[in-house]
């Protein structure tokens, strides 16, 4: 009833195989896009800045992880190490002096060469020991970072982003920063909705499939998958570069340590390996639960009813987290995105109940 | 750099390493059997200290008391967690698996530090501090004593490897469906090799927790403990003690002649470069058996 | 119809409880003419800080209490947010901005990242932000830094105070060898510019040992100490690395009474290490400890006693509660002689002229007199050293400062770092 099935059918090969061929999706995704457009005029500032905007970067980040790990089968542990080469090769080039819009396109050239570099390292290995050698690289990445003062900024170890301005609109406001990086995060979604459609995207779901199978039918490993590497970490150096301008505006090494890692890994895990929803599903878990935790217990212990002290109730966000990423893996590997896609398997053919694919 | 200060860093470099062996020892228990990396081993390590600490001086009980029964509470921990979290994830592909023992650290790490307290906590295993000088080289004690300790560990579990039941534990390590076909129970093997990995974990955190005190920190040395795995073979009790001894001596001598040059310490820069250099040039390790991949 | 009835008097029933809920609330509102006064704690309750922060925020909450049983601010409660950052400069800013929707006018987040994450943000939003023995140095400079306080010695007066000490009491300082062993962090980092300042004007020599985070494994490190063979050491870690390094240096022979630490060094601390064995170990102090200043008193009396106290009984009067405590109390005079020049209610940048106003202010000894200008935001950068004798901490002098003048040479060439951002 709610998806109108009935009267959908293609007569040329460009409508069939459109992202979205059932009128019904195609109106979600409209209204989702109107509503994420006027949010600054509804929303009160609190939210904006402190969880869609944060929110929305961070999808972009998993968005990128889950290109490489979703649908190039690259494990890779270390991609907090790659947005912290953006974010601050950003910084430093802007107080050089460049354009914002030029600035980025270094940040990310800069985060793909040393991606590739990690990369390097997946051309001969894989599974296990490819997490422990994105993990390694990680700690090398921030040890760079903290024990070259020209690089972190000094014995503060602390850098303020500079007034920059995107397309000619000055970033610093609310309002702007929401809007460049909304603008950043629908391009990496269409990037990554298309890229399967590809025969980039192709080559990449046959080297994760099994990648010797591909280099049989002729896909050159080697490249692709440095390809995966070197595409991936751009958008996420761009990414890391958004992070710091429109939400941080300033970066320390802290903000993309070992844990960030870890987080961004349990995003796109949760979320659902190689999905677009998933990922910002994904993202909104693990970075909206713990402080929605933490307000829920805080307001909980206040008005009596949780008698704790104020150490065991820091902890509780943290037992939280940690069992529900059990609880996700354990009852439901697909993530969020299979949840999404059987409500939505439900409603396709609602009041009736056979699902039909 | 003379030689007394390079024998002296060798020598409590190596005794470091057998530490860290002390904490890499579950990881190669469990992956031996199972085929499963527990990155969780270094939240269990951090259990373990606190158990025992809860048992001396929570509970006021001897040392000789608490730490059998904080052993019997940790194997019933492996036991537990292999049941209740990891037999569900059998034929998951491993990304699965290392994020699911990812979400076990993160849930200890809540719930041990959050119950029973945050704040560092000592735990006095009688070891004095007076140095031992041999020919002018000074030697930690409390490391000689931890990697006494590793070493008994080591062979011990050498040792189990030849008994009946390690036997067994080595024919499932080997395949899984053979093992079933001949009889042996995989389940239960695999359950008592996450109950060893929790009794090594509770040597480990005994031996470091009285060294730097007990607190969330402990679980840190899952890095160190990962490096000396890789190093040494996933799979090799051998390698453990190599990977554990060449790890400390690499960490303790080579930022020794290092550190001046870039002013910073370089021990963790060490440690990753030994975890890269082997990945990339012979992933599976010193001792470590090579899985051959079928189309 | 019965239907009908049941809808009517369900409206009917909404109705009312409707009206009699707003004229709770307008009534409610006229009773309350004081409004609560709002700090935000969101410290670091789970991660780096996790051996200060429990007795810390239970020290600020004891003291709030304390100041709310008598009376509050001219009449104000004084409201505490308390919520946990985990040491991440996003959760920070999460709470941050919540808690200045609600009114918040100071915030104290005992982290050294998310402080120096948030500090554009406080001064653009004029929130005061008080970042006691943490954070920037240089943020002592008030006119560069308005609304962040420092408010006690900074790290830089912290390595000045126990130079100073070792020239005036343990034998001068010239020809002598200090070595300096720290945590491989910016913070460990800090003090050696002013150590290698005052080395070249009082002519001895300073040596760098760093040893990796988070500081569990020192040997290496100091049988180097042990071969450079030094008059004095200073140690600068934090948390389970400061008793690692008292033992490790025990071990290779380096007796304690050689040793001087930077102020987080607590009674856990040398308890772990073995309360006889640390006998001579001396410290950084910026408070007093015990209970034995009259502000302690009270608060034992009317919050402790009673049963109201926020934690573990064990932990009042330790070194990191008393530190909780001063802040808030330097925190509660400052908005009581902002409102009593400025008037209710209370905003950031009241509290902040309140803060600049304050004048040898010592919480009835509690801590040094400090002076906060508008330009000095460090309030002096006085303390003292303290020496371990086995059961406490005790003083070893008066309070007092030393080589300002090199340490405001490093916080003006800081500060301007800053401005050419």
């Amino acid at each position: 009833m709610f998806y109108r099935l009935s009267g959908v059918y293609h007569t040329s090969y460009a409508t069939e195989r459109a992202l979205w061929p059932v009128p019904s999706d195609r109106w979600q995704v409209g209204i989702v896009l109107a509503l994420a457009i006027a949010a600054p005029f509804v929303l009160p500032s609190l939210y904006l800045t402190s969880y869609v905007l944060p929110w929305i970067v961070w999808s972009a980040a998993a968005l990128s992880l889950t290109l490489l790990m979703g649908i190039a089968g690259q494990l890779h542990f270390g991609f907090a190490a790659v947005m912290a080469i953006g974010a601050y090769t950003s910084i430093h080039l802007t107080r050089a002096g460049l354009p914002f819009e030029l600035a980025l396109l270094g940040a990310g050239l800069a985060a793909a060469s040393i991606g590739c570099v990690f990369g390097a390292a997946a051309l001969r290995v894989k599974g296990l020991y490819l997490v422990i050698a994105t993990l390694a690289m990680q700690y090398l990445v921030d040890w760079f970072i903290i024990n070259v003062p020209a690089i972190s900024g000094g014995a503060q170890a602390t850098l303020q982003t500079p007034d920059v301005s995107l397309l000619l609109v000055p970033l610093g406001s609310d309002t702007a920063n929401y809007y460049a990086a909304l603008l950043w995060t629908v391009l990496v979604t269409v990037l990554v909705l298309n890229i399967k459609r590809t025969s980039f995207g192709r080559a990449l779901v046959a080297i994760r499939d099994k990648d010797y199978a591909a280099a049989v039918i002729g896909v050159d490993i080697f490249r692709y998958k440095l390809l995966a590497f070197f595409t991936s970490s751009f958008l996420g150096g761009v990414t890391g570069a958004f992070l710091a301008f429109a939400y941080y505006e300033a970066v320390t090494p802290e903000q993309f340590s070992f844990d960030v890692s870890i987080q961004l890994v349990a995003m796109v895990l949760v979320g659902g390996l190689g999905s677009v929803i998933g990922a910002y599903l994904g993202a909104a878990f693990v970075l909206l639960l713990p402080i929605v935790l933490t307000h829920v217990v805080a307001s909980l212990a206040e008005s009596g009813h949780l008698p704790v002290s104020s150490s065991l109730m820091a902890h509780i966000p943290l037992m939280a987290y940690g069992a529900l990423i059990i609880g996700f893996l354990l009852y439901e590997p697909l993530g969020l995105a299979k949840i999404h896609d059987n409500v939505r398997k439900y409603f396709l053919v609602w009041p009736f109940r056979h699902t039909q694919s | 750099m003379d030689p007394a200060y390079f024998v002296e860093l060798f020598i409590n470099g190596a005794l470091t390493g057998l530490m860290y062996s002390l904490a890499a020892l579950g990881i190669v228990l469990i992956y031996k059997s199972a085929g499963v990396p527990n990155l969780a081993q270094g939240a269990m390590i951090m259990l373990s200290g606190y158990l025992v600490v809860l048992f001396t001086s929570g509970a006021g009980l001897p040392l000789y008391l608490s730490i059998p029964l904080a052993a019997a509470a940790m194997f019933g921990f492996g036991l537990l967690a292999e049941r209740l979290l990891l037999r569900r994830m059998v034929g998951q592909p491993i990304i699965m698996i290392v994020m699911l023992t990812l979400g076990l650290e993160i849930f200890l790490r809540g719930l041990v530090p959050g119950v029973l307290g945050a704040a560092p906590q000592s735990l006095d295993i009688g070891i004095g501090l007076a140095p031992i000088i041999v020919h002018g080289i000074f030697i930690n004690r409390a490391y000689l004593v931890g990697g006494g300790v590793a070493v008994v560990m080591i062979a011990a579990a050498l040792l189990f490897f030849r008994t009946h039941l390690g036997t067994r534990l080595r024919a499932v390590s080997d395949s899984h469906v053979s093992s079933w076909s001949v009889g042996i129970s995989v389940e239960r093997a695999i359950g008592i090799s996450w109950g060893l990995a929790g009794m090594s974990a509770l040597a480990a955190g005994t031996l470091w927790g009285s060294v730097q005190g007990v607190d969330w920190t402990l679980s840190a040395l899952l890095f160190p403990a990962l490096a000396v795995v890789i190093l040494g073979g996933l799979d090799s009790v051998w390698g453990v003690l190599a990977g554990g001894l060449a790890v400390g001596i690499l960490g303790s001598v080579v930022p020794g002649f290092v550190d001046p040059l870039v002013g910073g310490s370089t021990r963790d820069v060490v440690t990753s470069l030994i975890i890269l250099l082997t990945i990339l040039m012979r992933p599976y390790g010193m001792f470590g058996r090579e899985d051959i991949e079928r189309v | 119809m019965k239907g009908q009835a049941t809808m009517k008097g369900l409206a009917t029933a909404l109705l009312g409880s409707l009206a009699a809920a707003a004229l709770a609330f307008a009534g409610g509102a006229s009773a309350a003419d004081k409004e609560p006064i709002k700090f935000l704690l969101a410290q670091d309750f789970t991660a780096v800080y996790t051996f200060v922060t429990n007795e810390y925020n239970q020290g600020q909450q004891d003291y709030i209490k304390l100041v709310n049983a008598n009376g509050g601010i001219d009449g104000h409660p004084v409201e505490l947010i308390v919520r946990d950052t985990g040491n991440e400069p996003q959760r920070g800013i999460e709470a941050y901005n919540r808690a200045v929707q609600d009114g918040a006018v100071l915030v104290d987040f005992l982290s050294t990242p998310v402080s120096r994450a948030m500090v554009s943000r406080v001064l653009d939003d004029k929130v005061t932000m008080i970042t006691a023995l943490h954070g920037r140095g240089d943020a002592s400079d008030g006119q560069t830094f308005p609304y962040v306080f420092p408010m006690m010695a900074t790290y830089w007066s912290q390595a000045a105070v126990l130079a100073k000490y070792m020239e005036d009491e343990m034998g001068g300082l010239k020809g002598k060898k200090i070595a300096h062993v720290f945590i491989d962090s910016p913070f460990g980092r800090e003090p050696l510019k002013i150590l290698k300042a005052l080395a070249d004007k009082k002519g001895f020599d300073v040596k760098a040992f760093p040893y990796p985070s988070p500081g569990n494994e020192q040997s290496a490190t100091w049988t180097d100490v042990r071969r450079y063979n030094p008059d004095y050491v200073t140690i600068w870690g934090a948390g389970g690395g400061q008793p690692v390094s008292i033992r490790t240096a025990i071990r290779n022979g380096i007796s304690p009474e050689k040793i001087f630490s930077v102020v987080w060094l607590a009674e856990t601390d040398v308890r772990q290490v073995g309360a006889e064995r640390a006998k001579g170990v001396k410290r950084f102090e910026a408070t007093a400890t015990g209970t034995g200043t009259p502000i302690m008193q009270d608060l034992v009396d009317k919050v402790i006693e009673p049963g109201n106290g926020s934690g573990d009984r064990k932990n009042v009067g330790t070194t990191y509660y008393n530190i909780g405590v001063a802040t808030m109390a330097a925190s509660v005079e400052a908005a009581r002689k902002g409102l009593d020049e400025f008037g209710a209610p209370l905003t950031g940048t009241k509290l902040k002229q309140g803060f600049e106003m304050l004048k040898d202010f010592d919480a009835t000894g509690l801590m040094p007199p400090i002076t906060i200008t508008a330009k000095d935001h460090q309030g002096g950068g006085y303390g003292r050293v303290s020496e371990w004798n086995g059961k406490a901490w005790e003083p070893q002098t008066d309070w007092y400062h030393a080589y300002q003048d090199v340490v405001w040479d490093e916080i003006r060439s800081n500060a301007a770092q800053y401005e050419g951002n």
